[in-house]
């Protein structure tokens, strides 16, 4: 008996019964479609963050008042802490050996910018910044120049531009050394951002920078006092022992006692990553466990299709029987008609949820990716649901006794 | 004479019908020899398909011993009967117990699927039967696309594909007109004079002269059992 024919009966089987298999299929494919939809989903976030937290720098490490990504009662905890000054920034930028690049910013949201006649939305990210912030945030000058350390140092009313603002407010003109006024201070353009495009649907190029100083005395939130600081350390090896001397560093500039933990928080790519995946595991969890419902239904309905199938075929059985099949072959049969039943559910499901999650990466503005793992789930979970649910049925046309099968109306 | 290919001896077949015990078979003897053409008569209830069931090895008897070619029916498996079924025993049925999906030459491949036989071997093994029984024509048709004569033949086609030592026919001329029921002894006729070694059950006068031994059976006995010196030619 080969397994090839009992798939072909599996699919006359269905051809036989179309409105009956389909609601079955399509119970498999939904409970699939929810795994491999989420599966997707979840792999393309995670590759799409560590990729590009290692395209700012692989050795990268960030220190800031609380960590980035926050669950909803340790919010209370970190409120309390002090934030970390531009002051502190400065003296451990002054203080490290390891490396000198020590890249400090902080954002607001919300600023319309103005030049003469022409103006923005109110919807511009300004982001305050030193002389290597560029570096560290894989931002690239098309024109003009970066802040050096003197511009930073002496806090020049000097802004770098992002595009979509360069076109709002010097259409068909060249916005180096002309001004803007932020509020009612004006900034000479010095330097244009080379374009980046869109990032889960927002545009990255609607941003201004200027020198951190006079950012932080004038146009910092007030929630968002604190620095951020990005620092990179010249190798990999160099990652730990930087690590370290930042935090005896900072310590000792923020009085921390030898017995308090951290005022400040440090985190590598590797540690975000782990932090980011902590997260969308419940995505995962929740594809997991309405996945797992669906194909629970659809067991049922696979049972229920078997059961019909045995009994509608309950002279051919008693005729295979009479022929010769062992009852270990009819078992196999049925059996691999459950399991090809539940494979072909599963494959419209793993393209569904190709298709689903691909389209949800895409709406966000990140790279599909394939979650391999979750195709070998479900390949795996249809072929173990097609063991369990055609078992009985298949144990049951394997017992049948021959004459009494024949005999069968 | 040379050695039966079955050998019964007191075999009785009881029905346990929930307290009551029904006695299809009381007490069976019968020698039955290679190349013998036997037809099996007697009346309605009196046990003729329990006896085929219990020679074709698709059914044990109560008690009694049942050889086949030597070897002790009651010591096999469930396995080891299916085994005998399928390279030893042919079957006819009355009602043809075609697969009605599957076109002429699937279903006399049937039982070669069972004895592990290459696909290729399989479907050349198939052709020539159903050559043999007049239906080289007829090969990809579905059941229902054949006359009730046709679709006996592709049964008897069914049963002769795996070379068996035996044929058992249970009323396989039951739902043919007499024509057709003719033609299909004639059949018969032609295995047996190849060498086939034929039992049929049958009601009909008529279709029992056509063998050469004849066993009547009345309540699970056996009441007569006489040679028909003179056979008609189908
Ligand atoms: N599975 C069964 N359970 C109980 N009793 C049975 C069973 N099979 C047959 N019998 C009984 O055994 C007796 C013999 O039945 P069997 O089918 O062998 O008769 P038969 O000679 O073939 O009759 P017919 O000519 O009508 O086909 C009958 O009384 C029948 O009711
Ligand atoms: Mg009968």
């Amino acid at each position: 008996m080969n397994i090839a024919e009992s798939i072909l009966l599996a699919l006359d089987a269905v051809r036989a019964h179309k409105l009956r298999s389909i609601l079955t299929l399509l119970s498999i494919a939904i409970g699939i479609f929810a795994i491999i939809g989420s599966g997707t989903a979840v792999t393309s976030l995670n590759n799409t963050i560590s990729g590009q937290l290692n395209e700012l720098g692989e050795n990268n490490f960030y220190i800031t008042k609380a960590p980035m990504i926050q669950t909803h009662d340790s919010w209370r905890k970190y409120r309390k802490r002090k934030p970390i000054t531009y002051y502190q920034a400065k003296e451990l930028q002054k203080k490290m050996t390891i490396t000198d690049v020590v890249s400090m910013y902080n954002v607001t949201g919300g600023f319309t910018m103005k030049s003469g006649n022409y103006s923005t939305d109110p919807d511009v990210t300004l982001i305050g910044a030193n002389e290597h912030y560029l570096v560290t945030a894989n931002t690239n000058i098309e024109e003009g120049n970066p802040f050096t350390t003197e511009d930073v140092t002496m806090n020049r009313f000097i802004a770098i531009i992002g595009n979509d603002v360069a076109v709002k407010l010097f259409p068909g003109t060249n916005p180096i050394g002309q001004s803007i006024r932020i509020k009612n201070q004006q900034f000479t353009v010095t330097g244009l951002i080379k374009p980046k495009g869109s990032m889960m649907g927002q545009s990255q190029d609607n941003i201004v920078i200027i020198p951190i100083g006079s950012f932080m005395r004038y146009y910092a939130d007030e929630w968002e006092q604190s620095v951020n600081i990005i620092v990179r350390p010249p190798a990999k090896d160099a990652l730990s022992p930087s690590m370290d001397e930042a935090i005896g560093i900072l310590r000792g500039i923020r009085n921390v006692k030898p017995w308090e933990e951290n005022s400040f928080e440090l985190q590598t790519n590797e540690s975000l990553t782990q932090q980011f995946s902590a997260f969308t595991k419940y995505l995962d969890l929740f594809g997991l466990i309405s996945g797992g419902i669906a194909l629970l239904a659809a067991g049922v309905g696979i049972m229920n299709i078997m059961l019909v199938s045995v009994k509608e075929r309950t002279r051919e059985i008693g005729l295979r029987k009479a022929v010769g099949a062992k009852s270990n072959w009819i078992l196999l049969q049925f059996v691999i008609e459950a399991i090809t039943l539940c494979q072909l559910g599963g494959i419209i499901g793993i393209v569904l949820g190709f298709v689903g999650g691909w389209a949800l990466s895409n709406s966000i503005g990140i790279t599909a990716s394939v979650p391999l793992l979750w195709v070998g789930v479900s390949v795996g979970s249809c072929t173990l649901l097609g063991i369990i649910f055609g078992g009985y049925p298949a144990w049951k046309a394997a017992n049948l006794d021959p004459i009494d099968a024949l005999r069968y109306e | 004479m040379n050695t039966p290919i079955i050998n019964i001896e007191h075999i009785a077949r009881v029905y346990d019908m929930g307290g009551e015990k029904v006695h299809a078979l009381r007490d069976v003897s019968l020698n039955i020899y290679p190349n013998e053409y036997i037809a099996i008569m007697g009346p309605s209830g009196s046990g003729k398909s329990t006896l085929m069931n219990i020679l074709g090895c698709l059914d044990t008897p109560s008690s009694g011993i049942y050889n086949f070619k030597g070897l002790d029916v009651k010591q096999m498996d469930d396995n080891d009967l299916a085994e005998i079924r399928n390279r030893e025993i042919g079957f006819v049925f009355q009602t043809f117990n075609l697969l009605p999906r599957a076109t002429a030459l699937k279903n006399v491949e049937l039982p070669l699927v069972y004895s592990g036989i290459s696909r290729s071997t399989r479907r050349e093994m198939a052709i020539t039967t159903l050559t043999e029984v007049g239906l080289g024509d007829r090969m990809l048709h579905k059941p229902n696309e054949l006359s009730g004569g046709q679709r006996q033949r592709v049964a008897v086609a069914r049963a002769l594909v795996t070379k068996p030592s035996i044929i058992l026919a249970d009323e396989p001329t039951g739902n043919l007109d007499t024509k057709t029921g003719i033609e299909i002894m004639h059949l018969f006729q032609e295995l047996w004079k190849r060498g086939n070694t034929i039992i049929l059950v049958t009601h009909e006068e008529d279709i029992a002269r056509h063998a050469h031994r004849i066993v009547r059976i009345r309540d699970g006995e056996v009441e007569s059992d006489t040679t028909n010196s003179n056979p008609v030619y189908a």
